[in-house]
């Protein structure tokens, strides 16, 4: 049942790389195949049962077993909530592709590859599997970043690909050492969760996933790629980008970082608090002195995963609740933002803050483009009554008794948000149209229609959040009630750090080495 | 016919007409508009308007001599968090909707007049439909959290309405501070919010005042906090309501249409009084924040009172004026008297009312708001001089309107608890905004005519009606106020402070009037350290304190993130990079092919090798 969003896509690639005649004909297969893709995740929603917080529709096929290695898939809230957000934004990022792009018989075919893979890797319960499927979109990113791409593509491509590949080393390292050093060879979730792994052990390991996942979220100092790689990607490639793959990363830590090293985490969960609120300032503070929207938004990004982060450090039911939402509301609200970016560059021919001006005009600029980025960037920046409020808020809610000073500086963030949405609008909405160059070709409705979509579920969420968290609710508790207390694990780590324990733990990577 | 009861528990709908009138007006396009002419909008707009109007009336006159009702809207419950959206249904909401709605329909009709040529009707009526919604949300709603949502989504109203000739670059400027003064306070106001509810539980105003009340429970939360939560609680407000430091956004919002100013200043600005009214409760725990109230409202009232006398600019003048008005809201709610400062926030809402569609009538055929500009106007307006009048009468404590009514109470107040020091604000700042008044009244209607006046007479009946209608309700005022039972007694309050009152209305008017009516002094300025008059003209010199500090701040500080994030957190990853490539490029031209270069490498590093393992045991040999 699972196993179709993995494997829609891949089949679909085919039929495009070897018959299709026409970009268009191309574009159709593809949406045709995502929009099947689509199709059939509302149909896994309608038979999700919202009060069980573990795992449904559990799929296995036993693959490399003497490797550990298996075909084995789940879906829970929070990886439903992921593949909502791959399965809708794969169908968008298709449907505002030019339709007369190059190459049409490779590009569609990668993106396809890129979501039935990402799809894979958000249902993997199996470590190894995971890991396979996130370095397997990296394949088909690199070349949709390096081949369709803009002025720097080589340079972005390049950056995005080496800093993943050592993310994905990093993971890969940190996996094997939560099942080798429980002493097995078995890298199904379920089996490595039985692993009890010393303090110390945990928290190194911990360490490797959260630089590695780190990076793909990204968390600063690990996000340089992030603005290169969005400003070198075409729209799509972006939202694809931005809105799924970066999910990867921030799924990846509750998954795995709190699910396999529960301990570690509560010990760290203070220092992650930090980092988050660190990243949520950083980002916004240098979102403010760009002057490309697409940057501008590549590092709000940086800022609005913080509040992933933070919700996450602090692990309260509520919090746990307000991250997963705010993934997708972030996924939703970026890919908004691009499209409607794309639409703009498409139609004036800069994205340059200081050349746009008065888009707002009603009938020679594009009134319902910039009416809508009015809106995205209030949904980003937090506005009630859209969705990115009400997440945020969550999150903020559920940390503040945990966190009152990390979430009162975060609260801040959301401030310099409105700050740079507001100097976005007012740059390209406002001011006075310049009537000489002003020639724009008008946005057809077809254009509009994922910008229609995407819009409507920001404003439907936003006033009906009840409807984008029952999902994650059970889940979420379920995952928060895994984790120690923090002081309990603060005891722990006293006892286990002041004699020769420590030795131990630096033996413990030499043992492995001699493979005993 | 449905009871009156079906009325009050049907009140909820009360905003969502508004709103239905701001989907449909937005969908008049420009396109649209080419086709239908803009009229329809408005009329749409005006028909929702009018049954929220009536319902409100309806549902008031149930609510009357009835306990409160309330009524629970289930929004949200996850992770055992339930939000729902609690409205509190009183005589003294319903009657707040009911103004709002009333000073609304007003205004939608005088904008009909005053907008005429414009072409962006769809935008207007949208926005000023939603407005009229949020506000009647947020006076029925009886939650902390919904009043901040509803705030900050009328922040960003704010934004969009005073944006609303974007082309122009004070309006975009203009909407850029108003909406970031304004999200300061709501974000302050925000955390005061998350702050509160781990203590209380709940964010319902009548249950948070319930709290307050308890022994027992506010002791065991830490003073530190409850002074942070109740300053928080403070901030937001001092944004909404345009106070010191956080004002300057009203002054330059000026620069939206001015129908909408009206319902800015009249009743959106109120609107954070409101909020701040609901929370004293809150406030009262901590001494720090009641202090902070009272210093930021005596500094908003004086110091506007003396601003607004100052300025040449006639949109300027009410701007501060709103000021000067909330802060005496907040010395009021500061000192505990919430009576008081609600009867204020209704005298004033209407009474800036009727001063500003008398000063939009103005402005509209002398196509200036500069005061200097004018005079001479009473022979030719004598509705609209009337009615300037009669706001004047209304907005300063001039026995038997409603202003006198408003502040008299809160002088007694005062008095009974011996504060000295906040009844001569009051006074004092009765007087200066009777002198700027009548000094305004005197610039506009008395002396000689100029240029700019000579061929001014009273505008299209679409604005000299909600006008008219406005004075008639500004005098009526008392009555309504002593039909409702909120008009205090003359017989006991028949004090010494009645007389003071008057006497400091009567003083401010004298001096206008000597001074700008019938004028004694060619060049009053000049009677003015130059010093001193550019302080008050120039605000206090606030753009350029902000310009100074918190813009100055933000902007080099995202600077310099930005240059780190390039030359530094960037510029290692890409020396990483090159330093790769360049050790790579280097390696490259060993590679001689010559067997014996390999095999010297591969000994000398064998030997270096060697000496490290066996270190240990070589030291030991040696020692």
């Amino acid at each position: 049942m699972l196993s179709t969003l993995i494997w829609l896509p891949l089949l679909g690639a085919i039929p495009i790389a070897l018959f299709a005649q026409t970009a268009k004909q191309s574009r159709n297969i593809a949406l045709a195949f995502s929009g099947a893709a689509m199709l059939w995740t509302v149909w896994i929603f309608s038979q999700f049962d919202l009060a069980s917080g573990g795992l449904q529709m559990q799929e296995f096929v036993s693959w490399l077993p003497v490797l550990g290695l298996n075909y084995d898939l789940a879906v829970d809230g929070l990886s439903l909530m992921m593949i909502f957000l791959n399965s809708l934004l794969t169908w968008i990022a298709i449907y505002s592709s030019s339709s007369d792009i190059e190459r049409h018989r490779l590009f569609y075919p990668l993106i396809l590859v890129v979501s039935g893979g990402v799809a894979g890797a958000f249902l993997a319960q199996n470590l190894l599997l995971f890991f396979l499927l996130f370095e397997l979109e990296l394949v088909p990113l690199y070349l949709l970043v390096a081949i369709w791409g803009g002025p720097k593509r080589a340079y972005a491509a390049t950056k995005f690909l080496l800093y993943t590949a050592i993310a994905g080393a990093l993971i890969l390292a940190s996996f094997l050492g939560a099942v080798w050093l429980g002493d097995s060879f078995d890298f199904s979730y379920q089996q490595v969760l039985q692993n009890q792994l010393p303090l110390v052990s945990q928290v190194i390991l911990l360490a490797l996933l959260l630089v590695g996942f780190g990076i793909k979220i990204p968390l600063v100092p690990f996000h340089t790629w992030l603005p290169d790689t969005y400003v070198a990607a075409s729209p799509p490639v972006a939202i694809l980008l931005g809105g799924v793959l970066a999910k990867l990363g921030t799924y990846g830590l509750l998954r795995f970082g709190m699910g396999l090293f529960p301990d570690a985490w509560a010990l760290l969960s203070p220092y992650l608090a930090v980092w988050a609120t660190v990243s949520v300032l950083y980002g916004s503070v240098t979102a403010i002195a760009q002057k490309d929207i697409k940057r501008m938004v590549a590092y709000s990004s940086v800022g609005h995963m913080g509040y992933v982060m933070l919700g996450a450090a602090a692990f309260t039911p509520l919090s746990m609740v307000g991250a997963i939402s705010q993934m997708v509301s972030h996924g939703l609200i970026l890919a908004l933002l691009f499209h409607l970016v794309g639409l703009v560059e498409d139609k004036v021919g800069t994205r340059q803050l200081d050349q746009l001006n008065g888009l707002m005009n009603p009938t020679r600029g594009l009134p319902l483009v910039s009416a809508l980025l009015v809106l995205s960037g209030m949904a980003s920046a937090g506005i009630p009554g859209l969705v990115g409020f009400i997440t945020e808020f969550l999150v903020f809610q559920g940390s503040y008794i945990v966190f009152p000073v990390a979430t009162i500086v975060s609260v801040i963030g959301t401030g310099l948000t409105a700050v740079y949405f507001v100097i976005l609008i007012n740059r390209t909405c406002f001011g006075r149209l310049d009537s000489q160059k002003a020639y724009y070709g008008k946005v057809s409705l077809t254009e509009h229609l994922p910008a229609f979509v995407l819009a409507a579920l920001v404003v439907v969420l936003g006033l009906r959040p009840g409807w984008l968290v029952q999902w994650s609710e059970v889940t979420s508790a379920s995952l928060v009630a895994a984790l120690p207390e923090v002081e309990q694990v603060q005891l722990a780590w006293q006892e286990e750090t002041s004699k020769e324990n420590i030795s131990f733990a630096r033996q413990v990577p030499l043992d492995i080495a001699l493979g005993e | 016919m449905p009871t009156a009861d079906f009325w009050a528990q049907t009140s909820w709908l009360i905003p969502l007409y508004p709103l239905v009138g701001a989907v449909l007006a937005v969908c008049w396009s420009p396109a649209l508009i080419r086709k239908t002419g803009p009229r329809p909008v408005a009329y749409i707009s005006l028909l929702t308007t009018l049954v929220a109007l009536v319902h409100s009336g309806l549902a008031m006159a149930a609510s009357w001599g009835q306990p409160e009702l309330f009524i629970q809207l289930p929004w949200l419950d996850v992770a055992g968090f339930q939000l729902t959206f609690p409205l509190v249904l009183s005589t003294v909401t319903l009657g707040a909707s009911t103004l709002i709605t009333l000073v609304n329909l007003l205004v939608q009709i005088y904008a009909i007049g005053y907008l005429e040529t414009d072409w962006g009707w769809g935008r207007l009526y949208a926005l000023i439909a939603l407005f009229e919604a949020g506000m009647t949300a947020l006076v029925l709603c009886d939650s902390l959290f919904f009043s901040y949502v509803l705030l900050e989504i009328l922040t960003l109203g704010t934004y969009l309405i005073v944006g609303y000739w974007f082309n122009q670059a004070l309006v975009v400027s203009g909407a850029r501070d108003a909406f970031l003064t304004k999200r300061v306070g709501d974000l302050i106001l925000l955390m005061g919010v998350l702050a509160l509810f781990p203590l209380t539980g709940t964010w319902n105003f009548s249950e948070l005042a319930v709290w307050a009340s308890t022994p027992g429970l506010v002791e065991a939360v830490p003073p530190l906090t409850l002074t942070l939560i109740g300053v928080a609680l403070v901030s937001g407000p001092v944004s909404k309501c345009a106070q010191f430091p956080l004002h300057l956004w009203l002054d330059e919002a000026m620069e939206g249409p001015h129908p909408t100013t009206i319902l800015r200043n009249a009743v959106v600005v109120p609107t954070g009084a409101w909020v701040l009214v609901k929370l004293q409760p809150v406030i009262a725990l901590s001494p720090w924040a009641v202090g902070m109230a009272i210093a930021i409202g005596t500094i908003s009232a004086l110091g506007g009172s003396l601003i607004a006398a100052a300025q040449i600019d006639a949109k300027r003048v009410m701007s501060y004026l709103t000021t000067t008005y909330m802060g005496i809201v907040f010395v009021a709610v500061g000192a505990g008297q919430t009576d008081a400062a609600l009867l204020l926030v209704l005298t004033y809402a209407v009474a800036s009312a009727l001063l500003l569609m008398a000063t939009g009538s103005v402005m509209l055929t002398v196509v200036s708001q500069d005061l200097t500009q004018m005079g001479g106007l009473w022979s030719r307006r004598p509705v609209t001089g009337f009615s300037f009048l009669a706001g004047i009468a209304a907005l300063v404590a001039i026995p038997p309107l409603g202003g006198f009514w408003a502040l008299l109470p809160l002088l007694n107040g005062f008095w009974q608890h011996q504060q000295w020091g906040l009844l001569a604000v009051v006074v004092v700042t009765n007087a200066v905004v009777s002198f700027g008044l009548v000094r305004m009244f005197g610039l506009m209607f008395a002396g000689e005519r100029t240029a700019m006046t000579a061929r001014a007479p009273e505008p299209i009946w679409l604005v000299m009606l909600p006008t008219a209608i406005m004075a008639g309700l500004t005098l009526h005022l008392p009555f309504v106020m002593d039909a409702m039972r909120i008009l205090p007694d003359w017989g006991s309050e028949a004090s010494p402070l009645a007389w003071v009152l008057l006497v400091s209305s009567l003083a401010g008017a004298e001096v206008g009037c000597f001074f700008y009516i019938f004028p004694r002094v060619a060049e009053p300025t000049k009677l003015v350290p130059g010093p001193v008059n550019r302080l008050l003209a120039y605000d206090f010199y606030t753009p350029k304190i902000y310009q100074k500090t918190a813009i100055a701040a933000v902007a080099s500080l995202s600077q310099l993130t930005d240059w780190l994030d390039r030359y530094v957190v960037d510029g290692l990853v890409n020396l990483v990079g090159l330093s790769s490539l360049f050790s790579g490029e280097t390696l490259k031209y060993g590679n001689s092919g010559k067997t014996q270069t390999y095999a010297l490498t591969i000994a000398f590093f064998v030997a270096l090798i060697g000496l490290y393992v066996s270190w240990g045991a070589l030291t030991s040999l040696l020692s």
